[in-house]
């Protein structure tokens, strides 16, 4: 999908080409044909072709509203208490190259300890206690 | 580019007070770059309202929208739809889009969120500073490339004063940071630019009218000239 779009009214009168003041707009004749083009990376966004365009061929609301494109793709490390994602594999291992092994923990999780932690991986048990004694300390057990 | 801040949060709120509905306008250029503008900057001041105003009777409704810029008449309406029953406008943008929307939405008050504040320079991630005032007769081809009207303190234009220290100037100390001098900086550059001698030429009294003390300036393009 292109973000610059030119409706059937364009009659290639180059008004938008002559006048786009950042050199995005160009154009050029191969036999029988006029093709017009659009460089998005000198596009200013400026709106002076369809200012200018008297056939008001330029769909500019198109390049206003244009979509996300998708730029990369990583593999994530989820929380091994709850499964929520929360940081890429790369990222875990620049910073444990940094400093040291980072436990894939989320923020609701971090707080607690190992055997917090493990509590939660193993098979829950009836005795734990309800709450925790300590306020400051995340949760265990059935609570979590 | 122009530079804005944020009113202070209070303010805005004393200024929205009376409306059940605000619509936050953010404007995608100039003040987003210096982060006070943009779609984030509207988000949070869009929370941060309704988190203001979340115990009162009266609702308000706080809604985002976009506009590329608020500075030009022409674009604004074709891409803005004004929501319904919308009561008031919250401008996050400089004084000329504020301006702008105003007399786009005349029925409807604008009220600006941001205090327009300089045109500045971005000099590192999220620090601005003043680099032009506006003159409307630009002398740095003189002065090494280098502002004495927007950096220095007293606008000198046959630098410096007796207040430059070690190359900053005294209002640092005032200031509470580093303020470079800058005449201090013009002679650095010109030794550099072995261009000395345009520190020798003194500068005549300076006319003020193209920058403003003449009344609003305009500028009117007779006609594009095709590339």
């Amino acid at each position: 999908m292109a973000f610059f779009k030119v409706n059937e009214n364009c009659n290639g009168c180059l008004a938008c080409v002559q006048n786009c003041p950042a050199g995005a707009l160009n154009y050029f004749d191969q036999e029988d044909s006029r093709k017009i083009l659009h460089n998005m990376s000198l596009c200013a966004r400026c709106g002076h072709c369809w200012r200018v365009c008297p056939q008001d061929a330029i769909e500019f609301k198109v390049l206003l509203t244009g979509r996300f494109d998708l730029v990369t793709t990583l593999d994530l490390v989820h929380c091994k208490v709850c499964g929520e994602p929360i940081y890429t594999a790369s990222l875990g291992a620049t910073v444990s190259n940094n400093t040291q092994t980072i436990e894939p923990l989320c923020p609701d999780h971090k707080g607690s300890e190992p055997v917090n932690v493990w509590k939660k991986l193993a098979p829950k048990r009836t005795s734990q206690p309800k709450e925790s004694s300590n306020p400051e300390r995340v949760p265990i057990g059935d609570d979590v | 580019m122009i530079v804005g801040e944020h009113k202070p949060i209070e303010e805005i709120i004393e200024s929205v007070k009376e409306y059940n509905n605000v619509l936050v306008v953010g404007c995608q250029t100039c003040v987003a770059v210096s982060l006070t503008g943009g779609d984030r900057a509207a988000r949070l001041m869009t929370e941060a309202l309704s988190h203001a105003f979340k115990d009162r009777k009266t609702l308000h409704i706080f809604e985002n929208s976009m506009l590329e810029r608020q500075c030009e008449k022409d674009w604004i309406e074709p891409f803005f739809d004004l929501p319904e029953g919308v009561e008031a406008i919250l401008s996050l943008a400089c004084g000329a889009g504020v301006q702008t929307m105003a007399d786009v939405f005349k029925g409807i008050p604008v009220l600006p969120g941001l205090n327009t504040t300089f045109i500045g320079a971005l000099d590192a991630a999220g620090v601005l500073n003043e680099k032009c005032v506006g003159c409307g007769d630009c002398l740095l081809g003189l002065t090494g490339g280098i502002c004495p009207i927007a950096r220095c303190a007293k606008r000198l234009l046959n630098g410096p004063c007796g207040g430059s220290s070690n190359g900053k100037c005294e209002i640092s100390i005032s200031l509470g940071r580093d303020v470079e001098c800058a005449w201090h900086l013009i002679v650095e550059r010109l030794k550099e630019l072995d261009k000395l001698d345009n520190y020798e030429k003194i500068s005549e009294t300076k006319n003020w009218a193209p920058g403003g003390a003449g009344g609003p300036r305009q500028l009117v393009h007779p006609g594009e000239t095709p590339f």
